[in-house]
């Protein structure tokens, strides 16, 4: 398996997140004209909005964890994500990681459509942190679980955007990190295809690795996580027991165990 | 308990540790690489004559300019040819360097937001891919060389030291620029200006000894004014470049270089947020 770092054991720190805040500023010309901007030049400097994406949120991630972080559109799971993998930074607080993090944010970051499948395993892999070798041991793995078939080798712009997607979850599914942080990414291709990722997922769950999966599906959170946090407007409101919290999230949401949250991704 | 492998803390403007920075960036050469060759493969994937335009438009450049010199000064010779194609191959070394460093950070914007690497890689490989673009041209000069009858000279060696103080220069202003697009998006529109004036204040239409006396002060003004009189006098008259052309062109490039890097390193951490 490629990067494998030194084993971690069950119950040691992964992550850990201690009083974390992120603002974002923007800017709030409604309509930024050049005569706004020269009036506000005058007055000095533009008018913005803070926004408060996460504000003191405290959070362990232990290996052999695998949280579930549900919330609302805009409750801050993505920021709280790039946080930790390092991609913002923070504004207050201060986060420690103990072992190697890959990112799954988006699907298919790297990918270049003029490319080839095959070309576009490298450049994926390559921008996910796997080195050459890697990948080459791989490729027939990756290959095979993306059900490409001959499609590999035509360029990536002919791809239906479930081959698209199907593509690059395989990429990135090779990968094998101490600390794997996957957002809503579990819900590429069909039915049968989404089945798959998410049995991968379960095969990435083990005592010497952390999973941090954010998502809207709580059915599956339920099934895949051992500890589920719950994120509303940049705080962290419960934490604890996947079937406890998600009862709470949805009362919350006072809607009940409808199919529309058990099955949306 | 054992010591973080990362730690992640409010930002301040500030280097990062250069020998972790570092490490984790040639870790990720062949990604460079490989992105760089799919970005240039890319640009010309659609087009009949496809990788074949890396020879063509520099043979295509050069035939311009040099119907513009017959134009204006009448008449030409050999040497006068060999010292337009030579210079205006290395000239765009560096003007693709800039086009293609002004953007690479706003353009990664994708790759940015979703995973954690040395920004500076996307500065870095549009340098990489100026290069791929140069080296064809660097034979295509040497054959217009031979076929014009030039004499070699061993002093023609002295065009390697000269490259790579432009390598230098290259990178040290696509780090730049690509830093100060982050911040200023009006600078894209402004390079276009700058390059087609920096063609016109170097000596690359003319030689640098055709240059009026009350002109001369251009020279002080311009890095690539000593690097391409010295490329030229090395590669198409078989001299060796002045001495002090030389140290002034390495003294441009080391202190654009590291003023362009220290700002971009110390800025970096911030970028996600600006974009």
């Amino acid at each position: 398996m490629p990067s494998v770092s030194s084993s971690h054991k069950t119950n040691e720190v992964a992550v850990s997140v201690r009083g974390l805040g992120l603002t974002y500023t923007t800017a709030i010309d409604r309509r930024p004209t050049l005569k706004a901007r020269v009036k506000s030049l005058g007055r000095g400097g533009k008018q913005t909005r803070v926004i408060r994406a996460l504000d003191e949120v405290n959070l362990d991630v232990e290996y052999g964890q695998v949280l579930g972080i549900i919330g609302t559109n805009g409750a801050g799971k993505s920021s709280l994500m790039r946080v930790i993998s390092g991609i913002l930074p923070p504004t207050q607080g201060r986060i420690e990681v103990y072992g190697s993090v890959s990112t799954l944010l988006a699907l298919g970051v790297g990918f270049n459509p003029s490319m080839s499948g095959r070309d576009n395993v490298y450049l994926g892999g390559l921008a996910a942190g796997m080195s050459r070798d890697e990948i080459d041991n791989h490729f027939e793995e990756i290959a095979e679980f993306s059900e490409l078939g001959e499609a590999i080798d035509a360029p990536m712009r002919t791809y239906s955007s479930g081959m698209y997607a199907r593509l690059a979850f395989s990429v990135s599914a090779t990968v094998r990190p101490d600390i794997l942080i996957v957002d809503e990414a579990l819900s590429t291709g069909d039915a049968r295809f989404k089945e798959k990722s998410l049995n991968r997922i379960k095969e990435l769950r083990s005592d010497d690795r952390a999973l941090i999966l954010v998502s809207h599906a709580m059915a599956t959170l339920e099934e895949v996580c051992n500890d589920v946090a719950w994120l509303h407007k940049g705080k962290l409101v419960q934490r604890g027991d996947p079937k406890t919290v998600i009862t709470a999230y949805r009362e919350f949401l006072q809607v009940g165990k409808s199919a529309a949250i058990d099955e949306d991704v | 308990m054992s010591t973080p492998t990362q730690v992640y803390e409010p930002f301040r403007a500030g280097l990062p540790p250069l020998r972790k920075y570092w490490k984790s960036l040639w870790s990720r050469r062949t990604f460079i690489s490989e992105y760089s060759r799919s970005e240039l493969r890319e640009q010309h994937f659609d087009s009949v004559f496809g990788q074949l335009w890396l020879v063509l438009n520099p043979l295509l450049l050069s035939a311009v300019y040099f119907l513009l010199i017959v134009i204006i000064s009448g008449s030409s010779d050999s040497t006068r040819y060999a010292h337009l194609t030579a210079t205006l191959f290395l000239f765009y070394l560096v003007a693709n360097s800039l086009t293609g460093g002004v953007k690479s950070i706003t353009a990664g914007q994708r790759l940015i937001l979703n995973t954690a690497f040395p920004r500076i890689m996307l500065p870095v490989s549009a340098v990489v891919i100026a290069i791929f673009k140069f080296l064809p041209t660097l034979a295509v000069f040497l054959a217009i060389r031979t076929v014009l009858g030039l004499p070699f000279a061993w002093e023609m060696f002295w065009a390697i030291p000269v490259l790579l103080i432009t390598m230098l220069l290259a990178l040290g202003l696509a780090v730049t620029i690509s830093c100060i697009n982050v911040y200023f998006r009006d600078i894209a529109s402004f390079l276009p200006y700058m390059t087609r004036t920096l063609l016109y204040l170097s000596p690359i239409l003319y030689e640098a000894s055709d240059l009026k006396p009350e002109l001369r002060t251009l020279e002080l003004f311009n890095p690539l004014f000593p690097i391409l009189d010295s490329w030229s006098r090395a590669l198409v008259h078989g001299q060796a470049p002045l001495t002090s052309h030389l140290l002034i062109s390495l003294g441009w490039a080391v202190g654009i270089f590291l003023i362009g890097t220290y700002f971009f390193l110390s800025r970096e951490r911030e970028f996600a947020v600006r974009l």
